[in-house]
């Protein structure tokens, strides 16, 4: 809870001014306009109220630590009081606040000094922490008590805040420097608040819990705890999601406001403020995506002279400018203000919250709507603990943070129901509504701006460009439950025939071999007819002493004549991935896919390739798939698509290129770029060593699976 | 001794033989096999010679290239292995028990009571033994029976016991063994001019509260249902060994209509032994369809799955002939079906004194 706080006070400042626009005379104090606006701040309902509360709390928290680069660990503890009052305890570890600014954080509503500047933040939508002094001090009169200990400090700070309402600014009381202590040991930064409120706590759907829990899974860098006690001192209610990852989210970048993306008011207000001389430098200094020459268009369009002064512009010129941003072609805005929670720590922050058996994950690609850069993030968890009957759980956030009302009315749930889910496996009644089954999806919108349906800001507003995205990374994810679930399929058939030939078949021949007294018959000629096909076991497993993923996938055939084939792996590699040990060596077909050759597999004989995988973590990895090239099929496996093959290779030998462009511009063709990508290495056989020649000729042509 | 007349070593060799066609398959290096005729309607016959139904010439080979037939093989192992135990030892168990015992069998355990009890009757048809030489029978015992007849029954302790069935039995009547064969019981007396077999305990007890037996001077049997084997073979014993008629009173439903063809004409499941159990005489005495109308009976509509059985029936066998035919378009014109106690809409003593009376008067001429 610091200085990124200021921002989050932005949305209030803007209600506010409009409220000073619309009774230019009027001066209303700040809580009469609490009080007129607390139903879209959160504070409506006795039951709302401490969700709220808790969420400015952990939000300004989750900023704090983000900013200050520390891992968060937060504590929140509630209390039930007599009469419909609780108190409500938030502790982080963050980097604290210094004691000047202890007011500022907790006692007005204020303007940033960053103001016009836009970034992806968690607190943009709510009121900040300051209602919540004001809630307490509204319902129950009590002061919110602060304990802040910056590390610079040798000691803490106490003080109990209030808030001078006529005068828009907290009151102290009660200050003191003094150590910190908790539970025995000295805190060297955090911050602590205490206060007592006017609320009611419930459990379910719409509770402090789920909230919790949902911001778990959405900061898997975060450790979070949870204890509500009734007024015995009994715990009622408890949760405690500890950190899956170390790893925190990026530093944001902040970036200009868009042309594309400005409302009248905001320009008005940014041209009064103005320190530049002409409007040509203002257009460029204070937008992002505004060139010198989309500048004097933009101008010329609007009929507004270059050399005119910012802050002379009337209501009507503002009015023309905005319109004719509309007109001109602009650069779109950098997207790299976004932060979005990347698809591996989905699957931890849902794994840390949800038993499941199954992960599929999708970051897209950030796009532009309307000026603001945005980004969505889908992950869909399957089987597990998961109820099978009832309507899948639908997970909402914006910029990290929860939506827990309004599901109906929110875009997300809208893009989530368009999709037809029946062809991914899931139950779609009449293709309408949520799908049912054992299932739960995430949803997150990172964006510098993202709309809300109102000032309540638990709906998503509809918009064409993130609607579509929001579908196509549930197209995405769909596939790869479909996926799973054929391969489960696949993998039970499988089963079901090892069992067969492995134990019920031995069994027979056993037992009716004693019953006549006659010896047992040779069962592999009988396994061979009742077979017939080339089997594929694969499984990926994780070996904690030494922390990596072991790949094992065997090949066993059980027809009558040698088969030979090419064995596609896909695995994840990338940045910090490698393979450790890979005795079958085979080769890099192309980025995250590894080949080995298999030569001569004889009527009732397995192979095993086996690899092991380093740089990732326990759940990271636990499913892959598998291809092969040759002739005949595989069950288990599937044949490589040879076009998609191609395409993704010159995807990758591009970029290979692009990269060795400044050091070499020698390359000639592509084939070349290839042929240094992928370094020939002597590929393994089973049986019989194949020479080198012959192997080179073999491995893009393809014509292996010979034997025959 | 058996119903059949096999011996133990007959019985156990017979069992080796399915264990034998599995054995020489892979010593082909084939997968192993079970071959047995195939149970359905479609290959129901009628035996002319022996005037039932039985299974005709379609088989059908059930091979270890699945995991659910593997399995049934495996089975069929087991079951014989756990049979040749019980013959050494002198023992018995109930098809219940041997579900149970299954447990133990890994990859053999049965999924359900139900897959062992047709996997019991499989045995009985490949080795035309029956389910007795196996030393299995049903956990629920046989009908009940009331009327002046006589009957001798070896007791556990081997000795012949001699039984009224009107004199020295309570109200619920002489129950029946699971095992009516010559060595079990022996039919030694009676004075009645025929057998009514009932469908449901409600009307039995009616007629016994009624005086029905003395009255009527017949043999009530109880048929809880769908009867079991021992209640149809005491049927057909009596209806042989001292030539009585045997008249059939059920419910008049679709379901009524198939107790009666086992009871006259054999089971699908059980035509292996149609000729040891069925009583090609036996008369359908109603309730019929057109009693319905005739005695303004209370009737419910036909489910949907009634109809469905009404049009399987139709295409079975055992109802080919053109008055089975006739009863049951009958019935699906009316769309109705009616129980047997329908009939206490004109009073308690009605089925005594009016409805029983009126169609014995009309199958028997008196």
């Amino acid at each position: 809870m610091s200085f990124g706080l200021w921002e989050d006070l932005k949305g209030v400042v803007a209600m506010v001014d409009a409220e000073k626009i619309a009774s230019k005379q009027k001066q209303i104090s700040i809580s009469e306009f609490f009080e007129k606006n607390k139903h879209f701040l959160g504070f409506d309902t006795l039951q709302r109220a401490v969700i709220t509360a808790v969420k400015e709390a952990v939000d300004n928290s989750l900023d704090a630590c983000e900013e200050a680069r520390i891992l968060p660990t937060i504590k929140v503890e509630i209390n039930k009081l007599k009469g419909d009052k609780l108190e409500l305890i938030c502790q982080d570890n963050g980097p604290g606040i210094p004691r000047d600014s202890v007011e500022h954080v907790f006692g007005k509503f204020l303007l940033g000094s960053r103001f016009h500047a836009i970034r992806q933040t968690r607190g943009q939508q709510g009121i900040g922490i300051t209602g919540v002094v004001m809630y307490s001090q509204l319902t129950t009169g009590s002061k919110t008590h602060v304990i802040s200990k910056i590390k610079s400090d040798s000691s803490a700070v106490h003080v109990d805040l209030g808030l001078d309402t006529r005068k828009n600014k907290a009151t102290k009381s009660n200050e003191i420097r003094d150590v910190w202590f908790e539970d025995g040991e000295e805190v060297v930064n955090g911050l602590k608040i205490k206060t007592v409120m006017k609320a009611k706590y419930q459990r379910g759907r719409q509770s402090v819990h789920q909230y919790l829990r949902m911001t778990s899974i959405v900061n898997p860098h975060a450790t979070i705890q949870l204890t509500v006690r009734d007024g015995d001192g009994e715990i009622i209610d408890h949760g405690h999601w500890i950190r899956t990852t170390e790893k925190l989210p990026r530093v944001v970048e902040e970036i200009k406001p868009h042309p594309h993306g400005i409302h009248l008011g905001q320009l008005q207000r940014m041209l009064k403020e103005a320190d530049e001389r002409k409007l040509t430098s203002f257009l460029r200094h204070n937008f992002s995506g505004v060139s010198m020459r989309a500048a004097k268009e933009i101008l010329s369009r609007a009929e507004l002279e270059e050399s005119r002064t910012p802050v002379r512009i009337k209501a009507n010129e503002a009015q023309a400018l905005l319109d004719s941003f509309q007109e001109v072609k602009l650069l779109a805005p950098p997207t790299d203000c976004l932060s979005p929670i990347e698809e591996i720590l989905i699957k931890k922050g849902l794994s840390k919250a949800i038993d499941s058996r199954f992960a599929s994950t999708v970051t897209r690609k950030p796009t532009v709507s309307q000026g603001n850069p945005f980004q969505i993030e889908v992950g869909l968890v399957f089987g597990g603990d998961l109820a099978a009957d009832g309507p899948i759980e639908v997970l909402r956030f914006a910029n990290r943070v929860p939506l827990m009302y309004q599901q109906g009315g929110c875009l997300m749930t809208k893009a989530l129901e368009s999709v037809n889910w029946k062809q991914y496996g899931l139950d779609h009644p009449g293709g309408k509504g949520l799908p049912k089954g054992p299932a739960a999806v995430l949803i997150h919108l990172a964006s510098t701006n993202v709309q809300f349906t109102s000032e309540a800001k638990e709906a998503v507003s509809d918009n064409v460009e993130v609607g579509e995205e929001i579908r196509r990374a549930m197209l995405e994810v769909g596939r790869g439950l479909k996926n799973h679930l054929k391969k489960s399929k696949q993998k039970k058939k499988a089963q079901e025939k090892f069992d067969l030939i492995n134990i019920i078949l031995p069994e027979i021949s056993r037992k009716s071999s004693e019953m006549l007294g006659r010896e047992e018959p040779d069962l592999s000629p009988v396994i061979t007819r009742i077979m017939n096909a080339v089997f594929l076991e694969d499984e990926v497993s994780w070996d904690n002493d030494a922390k990596q993923n072991i790949c094992s996938v065997t090949i066993y055939n059980y027809t009558a004549r040698a088969r030979a084939y090419t064995i596609l792996a896909k695995w994840p590699e990338g940045e910090g991935v490698s393979m450790v040990e890979n005795p079958r060596g085979g080769r890099k077909e192309t980025n995250g896919l590894w080949a080995w050759r298999l030569d001569t597999l004889n009527p009732g004989e397995s192979a095993e390739i086996r690899f092991t995988v380093e740089g990732l973590t326990k759940g990271d990895w636990n499913e892959t798939d598998i291809f092969f090239r040759g002739n005949g099929d595989i069950i288990g496996a599937n044949k490589i698509d040879e076009k998609l093959l191609d395409e993704m290779r010159k995807v990758e030998a591009l970029a290979v290129a692009e990269a060795e462009h400044s050091r070499d511009k020698d390359i000639g063709s592509l084939e070349r770029v290839l042929d240094r990508a992928e370094p020939m290495e002597p590929s393994p056989s089973v049986a019989v060593t194949t020479s080198g020649d012959n192997l080179n000729e073999d491995w893009f042509g393809m014509k292996d699976g010979g034997a025959e | 001794m058996s119903a059949n007349g096999y011996t133990k070593e007959q019985v156990i060799e017979a069992l080796h033989d399915i264990a034998g066609e599995m054995h020489n398959k892979m010593l082909k290096g084939d997968p192993p096999t079970m071959t047995l005729p195939v149970r359905t309607k479609q290959n129901i016959s009628f035996d002319s010679k022996l005037g039932v139904y039985k299974y005709g010439k379609k088989r059908s080979t059930r091979d270890a290239t699945s995991l659910g037939s593997a399995r049934q093989l495996l089975r069929a192992l087991h079951v014989t292995e756990f049979i040749e135990e019980m013959i050494e030892a002198g023992k018995s168990s109930t098809l219940r028990e041997m579900y149970y015992i299954s447990e133990g069998w890994g990859h053999g355990k049965f999924g359900s009571q139900n897959e062992s009890n047709n996997l019991a009757e499989d045995l009985e048809i490949i080795t035309k033994c029956m389910r007795e030489d196996f030393k299995l029978r049903p956990e629920e015992d046989g009908a009940r029976i009331i009327g002046n007849i006589t009957f001798e029954e070896r007791n556990r302790r081997g000795e012949w016991m001699r039984i009224n069935c009107r004199d020295d039995v309570g109200d619920s009547g002489y129950g029946v063994p699971y095992n009516v064969e010559l060595e079990k019981l022996r039919l030694v007396d009676h004075d009645v001019d025929f057998v009514m077999a009932i469908e449901t305990g409600g009307m039995f007890d009616r007629l016994v509260e009624n005086g029905f037996d003395e009255s009527s001077r017949c043999a009530l049997v109880h048929l809880k249902g769908q009867p079991a084997r021992s209640t149809r073979r005491i049927i057909k014993r009596m209806n042989e060994e001292w030539n009585l008629p045997v008249l059939v009173f059920l419910d008049g439903d679709p379901w009524s209509y198939r107790i009666y063809a086992s009871i006259a004409y054999g089971a699908i499941k059980t035509a292996h032994i149609s000729e040891y159990l069925a009583t090609p005489s036996a008369v359908y005495l109603g309730i019929r369809a057109g009693d319905i109308e005739s005695y303004d009976l209370p009737a419910d509509d036909l489910s949907s799955k009634d109809i469905q059985a009404l049009n399987a029936e139709l295409s079975d066998p055992r109802f080919a002939d053109a008055d089975w035919q006739e009863e049951i378009k009958l019935m699906l014109e009316l769309g109705k079906k009616a129980e047997q106690q329908s009939l206490a809409k004109y009073g308690l003593d009605f089925v005594t004194d009016t409805y029983l009376p009126e169609k014995l008067a009309e199958i028997l001429g008196r």
